[in-house]
C-alpha cells in the first residue's frame, strides 16, 4: 500500500514539473538570457549592423558612462522625474483614499472616476496633455488665472524646468487613481472595531489615523512605494512622445530614452547594455533599500 | 469609521475630493469635446466645453491619416489582435504554471517559484536590446510573432493565479483523480472554470498593458503595416499637418475599446489594482 502511494506522489510530482516547464523555458529565454546577455555585452564594444566582431573592452563602457555628461544628465532627469512623481503620488493617493472612506455616499463613483485616467494608454494621456500645454491652450489659461498673470506663456513644453514638470503632471494624472484603489483595498482590510475601541478611549480622528491606520497600513505603503518608484524609474512613453513632438530632449532624457537612442538609433549596443545594467542595479538597490528601511513585516489584526 | 456630521474638516475633505475629481475628469472631458471641434475652436478663449456641433472631419482625418492611407485601421486592428492573443496565452500559461506551483509537490518547486518571481525585478527596458537581437536572430522582426512572443506569460500572472489557487480544496482534486480523470483534464475542466474571477482580472490587466505597449513595437515593427496603435498615435502627433482636433479624434478612437471594457467590467479593473495589497498566502 505504501509503495503504491509513493507511486502516485511521484506521478503527481512529474505532472507538477510538466505544468511549470513551459513557463520556465519561456522565462529562461526571454528574461534570464537577455539580462545575462546584457551584462555580457556591456563588456564589449559592439555595434548593430557592424561586420567587425565585437571587441572585449572590460569595464570601459562603464568608465565611459561615468565620465559622460550626457549619461549623468540622464541620471539626473530620471531622479528628478522619480522624486517629482513618486512622492506626490504616494502622499496624495493615501490622502484621497482616507478621505474617500470617510464620506457616506459615492465611494464607488469616486474610486472609478479617479481611476479613469489609468484606463487610457500612456500615449493618449501624453497627447491630451500636449494639447492642454499648447501655448494658446488651457494650461496657460488656468495657470494665468491662478497666478493672475494674464497673457503669459509658461512654455510648458519648451522651458527646461516646465517640460519636466509637464511630464510629471501627465504621469501623476494617469496613475493617481490606480494607487488610490490599492490604498482603499489596504484600508478596507483594517477592522472597524479598532476605530470604535479607539473612539471609546477618547481618541480623535487625527490620533486614530496616526496610531491605528498608518501602522497597520505599513505593508501597503511599502508595496505602493516600491511599485510607484520602480514605475517612475522606467518611465518612457511620455518623454518619448514629447521629444518626438518637438520638446527639448536634454531635460527629459531619462535613462530608458537614452538606452533606446544609444542602442537603436546610434547602434552602440555595448554602451546601451551598460546603461541597462546600471538601471537594473539602481532598481534592485531601491527595492532592497525600501524593504529594509521600512521593515515590511506582516501585521496581524 | 465613525462619521461626524458637519465640521470645517469635513468641508475641507469634500473640497479636496471635488478638486481631485475635476483634475482627473477634466482632461478626459477635454479630449471628447475637442475631438468634435474645428482646431480654431479648441484654442479659443474661453474654451467651450460643450461643442456647438459635431466636426466630423476630425474623425475622417484621424482614420484616413494625413496621407489618406487609412493605415490607422490596420494599426488599431494590429493592436486588437496582438493584445487579444497575448491575453489568451498569458491567462492559459499563468493558470497552468500557477496551478502546478500551488497544487503539486515536487523537488525544486520553491526554487522554480522564486526564479519566476525574480523576473519581476528585471525591467523590460533593461533587456529590450538583447531581446531585439534575439528577435532578429529568430527572424521575428516586423512580424506578429515578434510582437507577441516576448509577452506570452509574465511573472505577475503566475503569482496571481498561484495565490488564487492555494486555498483550492485538495480533496476535490483527489476525488476527481480517483474517478479516473487525467491531470490535463482536471486542469481544463475543474481548475480553469473555478478561476473565472481571477482570469477576468488578469485578462483585463494583460490586455490593457499590451494596448499601452509602445517600447517593444517601436523596436520590432518597422513597416507601417505592422505598427500598432501607440506607434500610430506617436507618428500622427509628430506630423506637422495634424491639427489638434484630429489629434483628439485619434485619442478618442484609440481609447474607445478600453473605455468600453472599463464601463462594462469596472469591478475587475479595481480588483486588478487591489491584487497587490492582499496579504501573501
Amino acid at each position: 500500500m505504501k509503495k503504491k502511494y509513493s507511486g502516485i506522489e511521484k506521478k503527481l510530482s512529474r505532472w507538477g514539473w510538466t505544468f511549470v516547464t513551459p513557463a520556465l523555458l519561456f522565462f529562461s529565454l526571454f528574461s534570464f538570457y537577455p539580462i545575462v546577455n546584457a551584462a555580457y555585452t556591456s563588456l564589449f564594444r559592439k555595434k548593430i549592423l557592424s561586420l567587425k566582431p565585437p571587441t572585449f573592452i572590460g569595464l570601459k563602457n562603464y568608465a565611459y558612462l561615468l565620465r559622460s555628461d550626457d549619461f549623468w544628465n540622464s541620471i539626473r532627469a530620471t531622479f528628478a522625474f522619480t522624486l517629482g512623481a513618486f512622492l506626490p503620488l504616494l502622499v496624495v493617493s493615501l490622502l484621497l483614499a482616507v478621505l474617500i472612506l470617510s464620506v457616506k455616499r459615492g465611494q464607488k463613483f469616486l474610486q472609478l472616476a479617479y481611476y479613469a485616467p489609468a484606463v487610457l494608454s500612456s500615449v493618449v494621456a501624453a497627447v491630451i496633455w500636449m494639447s492642454i500645454f499648447d501655448p494658446r491652450g488651457l494650461g496657460n489659461q488656468w495657470l494665468n488665472f491662478l497666478l493672475n498673470t494674464p497673457g503669459t506663456d509658461h512654455k510648458w513644453l519648451a522651458d527646461s524646468f516646465m517640460v519636466q514638470l509637464s511630464t510629471i503632471l501627465v504621469y501623476f494624472w494617469k496613475y493617481i487613481g490606480y494607487f488610490v484603489v490599492i490604498f482603499i483595498a489596504g484600508l478596507a482590510a483594517i477592522p472597524g472595531s479598532l476605530y470604535e475601541a479607539a473612539l471609546i478611549d477618547g481618541a480623535d480622528r487625527w490620533q486614530s489615523f496616526w496610531r491605528i491606520t498608518f501602522p497597520l497600513l505599513k505593508p501597503t505603503v511599502v508595496l505602493v512605494s516600491v511599485m510607484a518608484m520602480l514605475q517612475c524609474l522606467k518611465t518612457f512613453s511620455t518623454q518619448y512622445l514629447f521629444v518626438q513632438s518637438g520638446s527639448p530632449q536634454a531635460p527629459i532624457n531619462v535613462i530608458t530614452l537614452n538606452i533606446y537612442n544609444t542602442g537603436i538609433r546610434d547602434h552602440m549596443i555595448g554602451r546601451s547594455s551598460a546603461m541597462s545594467i546600471i538601471l537594473f542595479i539602481i532598481m534592485l538597490f531601491f527595492t532592497w533599500l525600501q524593504f529594509k528601511t521600512t521593515k515590511a513585516d506582516e501585521v496581524s489584526y | 469609521m465613525i462619521k461626524q456630521k458637519f465640521s470645517p474638516l469635513n468641508v475641507l475633505a469634500g473640497l479636496i475630493l471635488l478638486g481631485a475629481l475635476v483634475f482627473t475628469l477634466v482632461p478626459i472631458l477635454f479630449m471628447f469635446s475637442a475631438s468634435m471641434m474645428p482646431a480654431k475652436d479648441i484654442l479659443r478663449m474661453p474654451f467651450r466645453w460643450i461643442p456647438r456641433g459635431f466636426h466630423w472631419q476630425n474623425f475622417a482625418k484621424a482614420v484616413a491619416g494625413n496621407d489618406g492611407s487609412f493605415i490607422f485601421i490596420r494599426n488599431i486592428a494590429n493592436s486588437l489582435f496582438v493584445s487579444s492573443v497575448v491575453t489568451v496565452t498569458t491567462v492559459m500559461l499563468s493558470s497552468l504554471t500557477g496551478y502546478g506551483l500551488a497544487k503539486f509537490r515536487f523537488r525544486g518547486r520553491n526554487f522554480v517559484f522564486l526564479a519566476i518571481m525574480a523576473t519581476m525585478m528585471i525591467p523590460f527596458e533593461a533587456i529590450m536590446i538583447p531581446l531585439y537581437l534575439v528577435a532578429t536572430k529568430l527572424h521575428l522582426q516586423n512580424s506578429y510573432a515578434g510582437l507577441i512572443v516576448p509577452f506570452l506569460v509574465n511573472a505577475f500572472g503566475v503569482f496571481m493565479m498561484r495565490q488564487y489557487l492555494l486555498p483550492f480544496p485538495e480533496e476535490f482534486l483527489d476525488a476527481t483523480r480517483i474517478d479516473g480523470a487525467s491531470e490535463p483534464g482536471i486542469f481544463w475542466h475543474i481548475v480553469l472554470p473555478n478561476c473565472a474571477p481571477a482570469i477576468a482580472t488578469l485578462s483585463i490587466l494583460t490586455f490593457r498593458s499590451q494596448w499601452d505597449n509602445l517600447l517593444w513595437p517601436l523596436l520590432v515593427a518597422q513597416s507601417e503595416k505592422m505598427k500598432t496603435l501607440p506607434l500610430y498615435i506617436v507618428k500622427f502627433a509628430a506630423e506637422k499637418y495634424t491639427d489638434e482636433g484630429a489629434m483628439m479624434a485619434v485619442a478618442v478612437l484609440g481609447s474607445i475599446p478600453m473605455l468600453v471594457l472599463f464601463f462594462s467590467m469596472s469591478q475587475y479593473f479595481v480588483s486588478g489594482a487591489s491584487v497587490f495589497s492582499s496579504r501573501k498566502g
